[in-house]
């Protein structure tokens, strides 16, 4: 079933000199799991800010589930709801620790405070952090903060969890770890997982890898 | 302002000051002392005294605490209470004597207390008595003997009469008969003084609110460029609670409940600063000419701005941050 569909979009920074995206055309199964190539500057990031509804394109459409975002007034909910948005920058707020920043998400959600606590320790423990979580974000490691970013990414259960470089700050060992945590949640509650990465080893671990180069799809193919 | 002001005022004893109108030829014109009984007879007016005024400059200003130089005042020793005086602490000077009494402000400036003796155009004086009327000029003088001023000045004029009007008459009208009378007198009644005074009173107010609106407007200015830094510094948090899926009210809500947190603590605790310094200001200064007022108009004033601006100062780059796209306020550092 077709979950995303992008159509003619188009989206230039500073007055149309820089085109981040230029004409993509492209449509996203349910529950898959794609990656997204390209070289620095390509315009993944970009891209991945249009599937998760944190950006609106200059023309084209966007179209999650039916629902074309242009015409919806407010996404808030849908972001809360649907979304799991891991950064490339991880953006932890500073002032909350480890545990308060996973439970962000969860605030709205209709369950009990000890519920959401057992929630977002379940997600600590998945990413290795349970012994660091009453700690504030400046008193971890890149790699560490890219694993808090995950486990908040996932706490409500998103049906589309988008992944910005999830990897790229951390080692090889630690890289396949979290990819790990990410493939079990896509797996185990069929989630919509789609990875933006340099890397084609981590690439190739999705059904489906797009590659893109100066804002436009190059290539599109299935892994297997 | 006001309140400290009006203490140091208060009536003295005659509704109307009658002076010699002219004052032509730098020295000021005195009154001949046979207008004293010409002013008992007109009507309504129950009681006339005449009053001397000599003051003595100063050889020195680092010599005199008093930069005014000293300010004698003979009169009548019973007719002292049409100048104001009622209680005096000590004796009353004897007619023809050395004696005086002064002023508490004039015993504070120049260390002097009962028994003391003060000079005055080369003439010992042996302080007898003390006495405070609320009024500056009047607290820094000494009063003598009429006679003795006179001699000792070489006059036998006075300076101005001071006229005690009978019960429930017109002061209005008695002050302007007087003038129809008497032409070259000028003369100025106690409700004319005051409202004199309540103008001087009104520009030192008009003056208290300036600086007090002044104050507010720099601390506005303070409060919304803090309100602004703080918000625009969390454009990024915004962004973040944005992109997890926050509601704009919700967050607008949160910066709200913050600022009005924010802003009434530093009201508070600017208001206790205030205070303090005021009170440690007026205890350096150690003056008791002034005493503080605090006025709730003041506070109230200074408060409802302080939040209103810090609301405005806060909420509004809140509001404009919150209208981002989530990955443009993810972009602030
Ligand atoms: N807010 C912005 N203002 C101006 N230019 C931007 C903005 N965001 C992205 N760009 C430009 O758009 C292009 C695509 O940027 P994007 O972040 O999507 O690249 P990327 O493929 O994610 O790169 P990287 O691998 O380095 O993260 C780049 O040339 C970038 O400079
Ligand atoms: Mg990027």
């Amino acid at each position: 079933m077709e979950l995303i569909r992008l159509t003619n979009v188009l989206k230039q920074y500073d007055g149309g000199a820089v085109t981040a995206l230029n004409n993509i055309n492209l449509s996203i199964e349910s529950g898959s799991f794609v990656s997204i190539i390209g070289p620095s500057g390509s315009g993944k990031s970009t891209l991945l800010n249009m599937l998760g509804a944190l950006d609106s394109p200059d023309s084209g459409q966007v179209i999650i589930n039916g629902v074309d975002l242009a015409k919806q007034k407010d996404l808030s909910d849908f972001r809360r709801q649907e979304i799991g948005f891991i950064f490339q920058l991880h953006n932890l707020l500073p002032n909350l620790n480890v545990q308060e920043n996973v439970e962000i998400p969860l605030m709205d959600a209709k369950m009990s405070e000890k519920d959401k606590h057992r929630r977002a320790l379940i997600f600590i423990e998945a990413v290795g952090l349970l012994d660091k979580r009453k700690q504030k974000p400046n008193k971890l490691s890149g790699g560490e903060r890219q694993r808090v970013a995950i486990a908040r990414a996932l706490v409500n259960f998103p049906s589309i969890i988008l992944a910005d470089e999830p990897t790229g700050a951390l080692d090889t060992k630690t890289g396949r770890k979290v990819l790990d945590v990410l493939r079990f949640v896509h797996e185990s509650i069929n989630a919509t997982l789609i990875v933006v990465t340099h890397d084609r080893d981590v690439a190739k671990l999705a059904e489906r890898t797009i590659e893109i180069r100066d804002g436009q799809v190059i290539n599109d193919y299935y892994n297997r | 302002m006001e309140e400290s002001v009006q203490t140091t005022f208060n009536e003295g004893g005659a509704e109307i000051t009658v002076t010699n109108a002219t004052n032509i030829g730098g020295n000021s014109g005195l009154l001949d002392m046979s207008f004293i009984d010409d002013l008992k007879n007109v009507t309504n007016v129950s009681d006339a005294v005449g009053q001397l005024s000599v003051s003595e400059s100063p050889e020195s200003y680092s010599q005199s605490k008093n930069i005014m130089g000293n300010m004698f005042y003979g009169i009548n020793a019973s007719k002292l209470n049409l100048a104001g005086i009622s209680d005096v602490n000590g004796s009353i000077f004897d007619e023809n004597s050395f004696e005086a009494i002064v002023g508490v402000r004039y015993c504070e400036l120049n260390n002097v207390s009962i028994g003391d003796n003060i000079t005055f155009l080369g003439h010992d004086f042996k302080i007898v008595g003390t006495f405070e009327t609320g009024i500056v000029m009047k607290d820094n003088a000494a009063y003598i003997s009429l006679d003795t001023l006179q001699n000792i000045s070489d006059t036998q004029e006075v300076s101005s009469i001071l006229v005690k009007t009978s019960e429930g008459a017109n002061d209005t009208v008695v002050s302007q008969n007087i003038r129809d009378k008497y032409e070259n007198v000028s003369t100025l009644t106690s409700s004319e003084m005051s409202s004199m005074l309540d103008d001087v009173i009104g520009i030192l107010d008009t003056a208290s609110l300036a600086i007090s609106g002044l104050a507010i407007f720099v601390g506005a200015i303070g409060v919304v460029n803090t309100m602004v830094m703080t918000v625009y510094e969390r454009t990024k948090e915004i962004g973040v609670l944005k992109s997890i899926g926050w509601k704009s009210k919700k967050i607008l809500t949160m910066i709200l409940g913050e600022t009005l947190v924010l802003t009434t603590l530093s009201g508070i605790i600017g208001s206790i600063l205030g205070i303090l310094i005021a009170e440690i200001g007026i205890r350096l200064i150690g003056t008791n000419r002034f005493s503080l007022v605090y006025t709730p108009k003041t506070f109230i004033l200074a408060f409802g701005i302080t939040i209103i601006v810090g609301i405005i100062g806060g909420v509004y780059p809140a509001y404009k941050a919150s209208k981002l796209a989530p990955t443009e306020a993810l972009r602030y550092e």
